[in-house]
């Protein structure tokens, strides 16, 4: 086990690194110069030269790297150019809220698509059982930002139940979630149908039911167990993909996430902002790759550390 | 059981359906993206004018028919070599921290303004030679006359700020109707009306919120839904959700934007006047018009909108019409019947790609090969602007309140002149137009519009529509030829 923590540990640290030389650089190549796009069409020499300056684009590439990777780990994360703030305070209030909807969209997934997955397996020939795989295909082929919009135009627009948008209330995650949990409640079934179905297969469920075990208990306790760890593994990585921001869905709900800040960070060249951005989601997901590893092993008593 | 639970569900919306009810008078507005700086000298980005306008004023401020009045300043005086100008403060203006607006706090935002150390756009107040404080208010002195300065005193740079102000990139202090009172970004700017505002007249909102919504078709639905009260500028491609609600009302006028087919003229067979002239004579602006701006928006025949009411050209319009026959003879006449061009169009503004797909059509019916190139602005920015290395694209140029501002960028040796245009009378005639003070001016900038239209550094297309989409009862909006947001004339 310590082992195990130690090399996670080694690994983490040469991928963080990896990633912002990566991240840097490509930026770098990137066409277009941060301080003309600032400027746009009303540039001249002498306003571009002094932008560039004010962003520190006159020093070599290298020297600006090093420059960076050193203040980063002193805390100093700078200023956003296209803001004007520190960039502390821009991830500081756009990563709770990415985090919050990544939890409630996946955890309203799960809470779908369980049972409807375990229907499914239980089920497989019944007409409801039918219907639920034609919503689950539905669920997976509708756009993101259309089911968005629609959710916005009955909810907020007809029925005026819901805010159109925003942070304001707990209701305005209403839609969003939603938005994000449809697809991937629908992933979520059919990973938990399949992984039932072939639970159910296996040889020690039929010892099981030949010791005379309710159909009941083998399913939601022996069948279970085992039908539900590729669920588990595939929520863990839809979850990753959600605190790392959905620019879609932030969108058209004009959530401030990191979707949001990533994009406006990436079309603007704004170094310092997608650099820390990119570090923090990096770090994220590192930590969470872990305490997932760590909790699999709690649901598979197979899964060794070493 | 069932229904218990339902009418819970039920009340729960309902409470959260009322904390989104709006209360006291507040206004919502709708803008695309957070502004980049508040600092008045460091700012570049348009978003930041915008909601800057309310927030800051200068000694003097714009106004919707394009002139200028004294807005910090109650009035001013020009010696009779046109290089003094003496402006007298208004008595009583107050900085939102509560302080008093004094000559020195205007010195110093000026001579911050335009000290190249500091300022982004110093380069544009380099007229001045000196300013200095006087008794009831201050001095500027000028190195010659010049046309435009007063114009200038308008602009976000030329902001009046308190010399004791710190990081006013985030926490602006100024003058005007309404102060900054939470910017949370990619969310939405809380503006609070200012009560100690030195107009007597105060205006009907007591809060207005920009909230940012980059996606234009979640906009709409926003104001459907009533977060959203107004969208100061509405995409043409969601207007018809907007156009048939009868709880909604758009009032369409001039952007003040000049749609431009550039041409490099620098380049062969560019070079030859013919050729230009058989290209502005094979565009069909009104099939452009109608495809590109559903028919929205103003046919142009000039570098300057006609929302440039003092200084617009009107009499253009027989210069370029429309006609294929003789395009295709001067093509002929030219040695270039089998011309090929790359026309670089800017992904990012469907507006300008729209019209740059319709002008290939027109122009392969001339039997011109027209090669298509779409780039990311970024791109077009590096390569078409700065570079200048491109045949033909589309861009839309921002007015300004003076010609000179929007015209010099045409003159031989100007950096922004992507056109690379040459003509000596023209540029003797910019340099006049500055120099020039009073109701000379006009006589000069018609010349000068007329040089465009006939000598082509490109075709100039239309001025698309700024459309204005608010709830009815929203009265008092004001289009403006500069890009802002009169918050403090709206009333309900």
């Amino acid at each position: 086990m310590k082992r195990y923590l130690l090399q996670k540990t080694g690994g983490f640290v040469l991928t963080a690194i990896l990633v912002s030389i990566l991240t840097f650089f490509v930026i770098q190549i990137l066409p277009g110069d941060p301080a003309l796009l600032m400027l746009g069409t009303e540039a001249t020499p002498e306003i571009y030269a002094r932008v560039r300056v004010e962003m520190n684009l006159d020093k070599p590439v290298l020297q600006r790297y090093f420059g960076w990777f050193a203040d980063f780990l002193k805390g100093q994360w700078g200023n956003s150019w296209r803001y004007s703030m520190p960039v502390r305070d821009l991830v500081a209030r756009a990563f709770p809220l990415s985090i919050l909807l990544a939890f409630l969209s996946v955890g309203a997934a799960l809470l779908v698509a369980t049972p409807a997955g375990m229907f499914m397996a239980a089920r497989p020939k019944t007409y409801s059982a039918r219907l639920i795989s034609v919503l689950t295909q539905a669920g997976l082929g509708l756009p993101q930002f259309w089911v968005g919009l629609l959710l916005i135009q009955v909810f907020a627009v007809n029925m005026r139940l819901l805010p159109a948008g925003g942070n304001s209330s707990y209701a305005s995650f209403l839609l969003p979630t939603l938005t994000l949990a449809l697809p991937r409640a629908a992933i979520l079934s059919r990973f938990m149908r399949v992984g039932m179905a072939d639970a159910l297969r296996q040889d020690y469920i039929r010892t099981a039911r030949a010791k005379g075990v309710s159909s009941r208990a083998i399913f939601f306790k022996h069948a279970l167990r085992n039908g539900s760890l590729a669920v588990v593994t595939v929520a863990g990585l839809q979850f990753a993909q959600l605190f790392a921001g959905t620019i879609v869905v932030e969108q058209v709900f004009g959530l401030p996430g990191v979707g949001q800040l990533l994009l406006t960070g990436v079309f603007q060249r704004d170094l310092p902002l997608v650099q820390a951005v990119v570090m923090v989601i990096v770090f994220l997901i590192l930590l969470f790759d872990l305490a997932f590893d760590l909790c699999l092993g709690l649901l598979d008593p197979r899964i060794r550390y070493e | 059981m069932r229904r218990s639970s339902v009418s819970v569900i039920v009340v729960v919306f309902m409470i959260f359906a009322l904390g989104g009810l709006a209360h006291g008078q507040v206004l919502n507005i709708a803008i695309p993206q957070d502004p980049d700086s508040f600092d008045p000298v460091k700012t570049v980005a348009a978003a930041t004018s915008e909601v800057a306008f309310n927030i800051y004023e200068g000694l003097v401020k714009a106004t919707p028919e394009g002139e200028v009045v004294g807005a910090l300043a109650r009035h001013w005086t020009v010696n009779d070599s046109n290089t003094i100008y003496t402006f007298y403060l208004r008595d009583g203006a107050v900085f939102h921290d509560g302080t008093q607006v004094t000559a020195d706090d205007v010195v110093h935002a000026l001579n911050r303004a335009r000290d190249p150390e500091v300022a982004v756009r110093a380069g544009e107040l380099s007229m001045i030679r000196d300013v200095r404080s006087i008794e009831k208010g201050v001095e500027i002195e000028l190195y010659e006359p010049n046309g435009a300065f007063i114009y200038t005193l308008s602009e976000v740079y030329a902001s009046i700020y308190p010399a004791h102000a710190a990081d006013l990139a985030r926490n602006p202090v100024g003058t005007g109707p309404y102060y900054l009172q939470e910017w949370l970004p990619n969310q939405e700017l809380e503006l609070r009306r200012f009560d100690q505002y030195w107009s007597g007249e105060k205006p009907y909102f007591e809060q207005a919120n920009f909230l940012i919504i980059p996606d234009e078709n979640s906009m709409v639905l926003n104001l459907k839904a009533g977060r959203v009260n107004l969208i100061p500028r509405l995409e043409m491609t969601v207007l018809h959700q907007v156009e048939n609600d009868p709880n909604l009302e758009v009032l369409s006028a001039p952007m003040n934007l000049v749609q431009v087919f550039s041409i490099n003229n620098a380049r062969e067979p560019f070079n030859d006047w013919r050729v230009r002239k058989a290209l502005a004579l094979g565009v069909d602006r009104l099939a452009i018009l109608y495809g590109a701006a559903w028919g929205h928006g103003t046919l142009l025949d000039s570098a300057l909108s006609p929302s440039m009411a003092n200084f617009y050209n009107d009499a253009l319009h027989e210069v370029n019409p429309y006609d294929p026959q003789r395009a295709r003879e001067l093509l002929t006449e030219a040695g270039h019947e089998n011309l090929k061009l790359t026309l670089t169009l800017p992904a990012n503004y469907p507006l300008h790609v729209q019209a740059g797909e319709l002008v290939a059509q027109q122009w392969k019916a001339l039997g011109v090969q027209v090669d298509l190139q779409i780039v990311e602005w970024g791109t077009w920015l590096e390569r078409v602007y700065t570079q200048r290395d491109y045949d033909v694209s589309v861009i839309g140029l921002a007015g300004r309140l003076d010609p000179h501002a929007i015209l010099v960028r045409y003159t031989t040796n100007n950096s922004r002149n992507f056109f690379n245009f040459s003509n000596e009378r023209y540029d003797e005639l910019i340099a006049l137009g500055l120099r020039t003070v009073g109701s000379d001016r006009r006589a000069v900038y018609l010349e000068a519009q007329k040089i465009l239209a006939e000598e082509l550094p490109g075709v100039f297309v239309m001025d698309p529509p700024q459309l204005a989409a608010m709830t009815k009862g929203i009265q008092g909006w004001r289009s403006y030829p500069t890009y802002v947001v009169d918050v403090a004339s709206l009333y309900r």
